[in-house]
Formats: structure tokens, C-alpha cells, sequence
């Protein structure tokens, strides 16, 4: 009985990614055909298959890929931490709202870059400021998300919990956090994105390693097919982040439409 | 030894008295509260007896206070002036022991959770026995006809299913006290008179004490011992009518001139 069902999920899914992938083909091929009839010197554009040659023989990608993901990735999970419990917070009391939201405001307004300086001054060339650079940057949208979820929750269904002698953990944990969880994983959608622009940043600043470094010194060097692969590999990893936390976002939506 | 035993008996001698204390009782009860243009006056001496297992209707215009009163009732504000008495002690008592359900207008359900696990959520916060949860919750989505939507989510039901669903979930753990702040007001004509066949069925099996504020008279003939007609500003009881209708009531009452007439003085209360 199910098994139609899959077949005609599978053929939605191929009616989903055909275009786009056909566009691209396109795209390449005349990429391709035009480098080659015009004879362009490979730092100005390196053909589709000479970015393909260099990805295979580019031996430490690997290595300067998990550095990125890895200062990305801690910095996004400090700010989830600290951003939902601050959130919680925030909508518990008004005195937390009052004290900490100009400041919240304030540490989006201020440029990330000009901080970056002062962080190398006080925590090195290591690792340390660059997932601190991740961590502030996605800090912003996960706070504002979570906490505008938090309060979407249905007064009624909280009145209804209150008229039962429900706990206030009780009333977070059934009604309050559910609510919140598709702004959560929407806030998280964009804290994904950004803590890699951070990194990607950071690591322009002052890097021997991670995908910023290497763009930085084969742009130097015009070493274009190379940059073309750091960047292709940023864009994978943009959008897988994208999908996980937008799949996220849809099974929290289940039950809306 | 007899003289000093005198109190005693005094006091058990009020217990058949006790027995008969109303379920609900209001005395003096007011209730301002603090709004943008000053304060205002929400309900002004409210003084109300309801007895066990009534079926009382609060019937009046926006702002007459109905639902405030449903609020108050239930611990979920306080009375600025005035005692409200569940069967002989604070409201808060009778909140903390889940003496009441609650079922508002919009039917207020968790859109994630499918029907059943709505009607389970009071059950996981009162503590029910958690092995006999779920066959509770089946049993009362049959009683209201729909155990085999019990996997849907509420975008997938209708209206007056999602009030159904809404109305089984107050009943789930047994509260004492039914609180129905105008739970049909929204649904369409057949609809709304299938839940209040509903309603009556099940209240008459169950004998809940009922408060169900509605601005719909017939509604409120149809179903109260008694209806309530209230005033606004500041909200206050006008007058009480007694609604002294033979039960069970079927559709066809609606059609009789007693029932007409009831619901005629009940409109000319209102009016005046």
C-alpha cells in the first residue's frame, strides 16, 4: 500500500531537482566551451574540468575544511547554548528583557570584523577567537528567534495549563518550547550560515589553516582554480546546513498548514 | 463531660448544613483591574449560589465581565473584593486539586499533537496513571464520534471537531467543574447544535457542575438549570431566570412555545 506512495514521492522529489540540475549542466557546459573558445588564461577563469583536476589533486582540502567546520560549528553550538537560555530567560522576566536587550541589539550593530583585532590581541592566532567570532555572530538571530517563539505560545493553552495546576517547567516544556521550536530551528538556519561567514573571516584576518586561509593565499598567488574549490566547498557546506536545520524547521511544522 | 462537649455537637450539627453548601458560592465579588484610561470595573458585587451538578448560563453583552467571572471561579485571577467558595474553601484549593476544565471559544489545541495527544496532555500534567492514559483518551474520542481521527492533527479537522477535541480534553481527568467561556460561538448553526446535543448528553451522564457563558439566548435556554443575565460596565448580575424546562431536552424543544418564551423574556431582560 505504501509502496505507490514512495514511488510517487521519489518521482515529486526527481520533479524537484531535475531543473536545477539541468541548469547547471548548462551552465557548465557553456562555461566550459567558453574558456576553451576563447583561449582564457587559467587565473583569469579556469574551465569547470581544470577546477575538477585541481579539487582531486589538492591533498590537504580535507584537512582545511574540518578546521572551518570545526571553529563554525563550536561557535554555533555556544551561541545555541547560551541564546535559548537566555531567551528562557528573557521571557520569564522583565527585568532580564529591559537589561539585556539593547545590548543584544548593540552586539549585532557592531561591524564583526572591527572586533577581530582585539580579539587576536587578547586570545592569539589559535583557534579560540575564531570560534569566538563564530559564537557572537550567530548569537543574534538565535536569540531573537528563540525568544519571539517562546512567546508565540497560545495564551489559552497556557491559561488552560494553569487552570490544572500545571508547573511552570510544565507549562515551558509541553506548550512554550514546542511552540518556539520552528522559530528556533529557523534562528539556527541563519546562525548556521553566519557562523561560517565568521569563520571564513576570521580566518582571512590571521590563519595558517581553513578554507578563509586558503582563499586568501591563492587569490595572492593566483592560484584561481583553487579559490574556485574553496568556494565550492563553502557553498556545500552553506547549503547543508540550510537543508538539516530547514528539514528541522518543517517537522517542527508538522501539525500547521 | 457533656457541657464540654457541647462545641461538638454544635459543629455536627452544622455538617448536614455543609452538605448542602452550593458548589460554588460568590459573595460580594468585584473585580477591577488597572487599564490604559485609568481603572476599570470589571464585575461589581457578584453574589451567586450555584449548586452541585448545575447547569448554569451566564448570558450578556461583550464586556459585562462573563469572562471574568469564569476566571475568577477557576483561581486564574483574584477578586479585588469579595470571597469565592468552592464547596466551602478557596478556589485555589479546588485549582490545585484539577477541579476544573476549562474550554474556550477558539478550541485552543497543540498544533504538533495529534487529537489524542491533545486530549492526553491534562492527563500527563494531573498525574493519570500513564498505562491507562491512552485507552482513556481512545474511549472519550469515541463517546464524541471521532476515535478514528485520533491520529489527525487539528489543521486536518474541522471546526466543530476541534471543539469536540477541545471539550473531550477538559473532560479527560475527571474535573468536577466544566468552565465554558462561549465554546460554540464559533462554529456554524448545525454544527453548534450538535455540540450542545453533545454537551447535554454528556453532562447528563456525568452531572458536572456547568458555567457556560454565551451572548446567544436560545443557547442559553436551551441548556441551563438557569440563566444568568448579566449587565456591562460595570458587569453585574441583572437578573437570574430560572429555566424550569424538562430534561433530557431534544431538538424538537426548540420548536415549543415554552421554550419560545422563555427565550422571549430572556430578550426582553437583556434589552431592557
Amino acid at each position: 500500500m505504501s509502496s505507490p506512495k514512495r514511488r510517487l514521492r521519489s518521482l515529486r522529489w526527481l520533479d524537484q531537482a531535475l531543473p536545477p540540475a539541468i541548469i547547471l549542466a548548462v551552465l557548465l557546459i557553456v562555461w566550459q566551451a567558453t574558456v576553451r573558445a576563447f583561449d582564457l588564461p587559467p587565473w583569469l577563469l579556469p574551465a569547470p574540468s581544470d577546477i575538477a583536476a585541481r579539487f582531486g589533486r589538492t591533498s590537504n582540502l580535507g584537512y582545511h575544511t574540518g578546521m572551518t567546520v570545526i571553529e563554525a560549528l563550536s561557535g554555533f553550538v555556544i551561541a545555541a547554548i547560551f541564546g535559548v537560555s537566555l531567551s528562557g530567560g528573557i521571557v520569564h522576566s522583565r527585568f532580564l528583557e529591559r537589561g539585556l536587550l539593547p545590548y543584544i541589539i548593540v552586539s549585532n550593530a557592531i561591524p564583526i570584523i572591527a572586533i577581530m583585532p582585539l580579539l587576536t590581541i587578547w586570545f592569539g592566532f589559535g583557534i579560540v577567537p575564531k570560534i569566538m567570532i563564530c559564537a557572537i555572530i550567530s548569537f543574534f538571530p538565535i536569540v531573537t528567534n528563540t525568544t519571539r517563539g517562546l512567546r508565540s505560545a497560545d495564551y489559552r493553552v497556557i491559561e488552560f495549563m494553569r487552570s490544572i495546576n500545571a508547573t511552570p517547567l510544565q507549562v515551558f516544556l509541553k506548550v512554550q518550547l514546542p511552540s518556539a521550536l520552528p522559530f528556533i530551528f529557523a534562528g539556527f538556519k541563519i546562525a548556521a550560515s553566519l557562523a561560517l561567514v565568521g569563520a571564513v573571516v576570521a580566518e582571512f584576518y590571521s590563519s595558517d589553516r581553513g578554507l578563509g586561509y586558503l582563499i586568501i593565499t591563492s587569490a595572492t598567488e593566483l592560484r584561481t582554480d583553487l579559490l574556485f574549490v574553496a568556494i565550492t566547498i563553502l557553498a556545500v557546506l552553506g547549503v547543508t546546513s540550510f537543508s538539516v536545520f530547514g528539514r528541522l524547521e518543517r517537522w517542527a511544522t508538522r501539525g500547521e498548514r | 463531660m457533656s457541657l464540654t462537649q457541647a462545641p461538638d455537637a454544635a459543629g455536627s450539627a452544622t455538617a448536614p448544613d455543609a452538605l448542602r453548601e452550593p458548589c460554588i458560592r460568590l459573595r460580594g465579588v468585584g473585580l477591577r483591574y488597572q487599564a490604559e484610561r485609568g481603572e476599570t470595573e470589571a464585575l461589581s458585587n457578584i453574589d451567586l449560589d450555584i449548586a452541585e451538578g448545575e447547569f448554569v448560563a451566564f448570558l450578556g453583552p461583550t464586556g459585562c465581565g462573563k469572562s471574568s467571572l469564569l476566571r475568577l471561579v477557576s483561581d486564574l485571577i483574584e477578586p479585588t473584593s469579595g470571597t469565592v467558595a468552592i464547596r466551602g474553601g478557596p478556589a485555589i484549593a479546588a485549582r490545585r486539586a484539577n477541579g476544573f476544565g476549562f474550554v474556550f471559544q477558539d478550541p485552543a489545541l497543540l498544533s504538533w499533537r495529534t487529537a489524542l495527544g491533545n486530549v492526553q496532555l491534562p492527563l500527563e500534567v494531573v498525574g493519570y496513571p500513564v498505562e491507562q492514559r491512552r485507552a482513556h483518551c481512545e474511549a472519550l474520542l469515541d463517546s464524541v464520534g471521532l476515535l478514528k481521527f485520533k491520529d489527525a492533527y487539528p489543521h486536518e479537522l474541522s471546526g466543530g471537531m476541534k471543539q469536540r477535541v477541545a471539550i473531550v480534553r477538559a473532560l479527560a481527568w475527571n474535573a468536577s467543574i466544566l468552565l465554558m467561556d462561549e465554546p460554540f460561538s464559533a462554529l456554524d448553526e448545525l454544527t453548534k447544535t450538535q455540540l450542545q446535543d453533545d454537551l447535554l448528553r454528556i453532562w447528563s451522564a456525568e452531572r458536572k457542575t456547568v458555567l457556560f457563558v454565551t451572548h446567544n439566548i436560545s443557547e442559553a435556554v436551551y441548556l441551563a438549570d438557569r440563566v444568568v443575565v448579566m449587565s456591562p460596565h460595570p458587569g453585574r448580575i441583572r437578573t437570574i431566570l430560572p429555566v424550569d424546562l424538562p430534561r433530557p431536552r431534544t431538538e424538537d424543544l426548540r420548536e415549543q412555545p415554552e421554550f419560545l418564551s422563555r427565550v422571549r423574556a430572556a430578550r426582553e431582560v437583556l434589552r431592557a
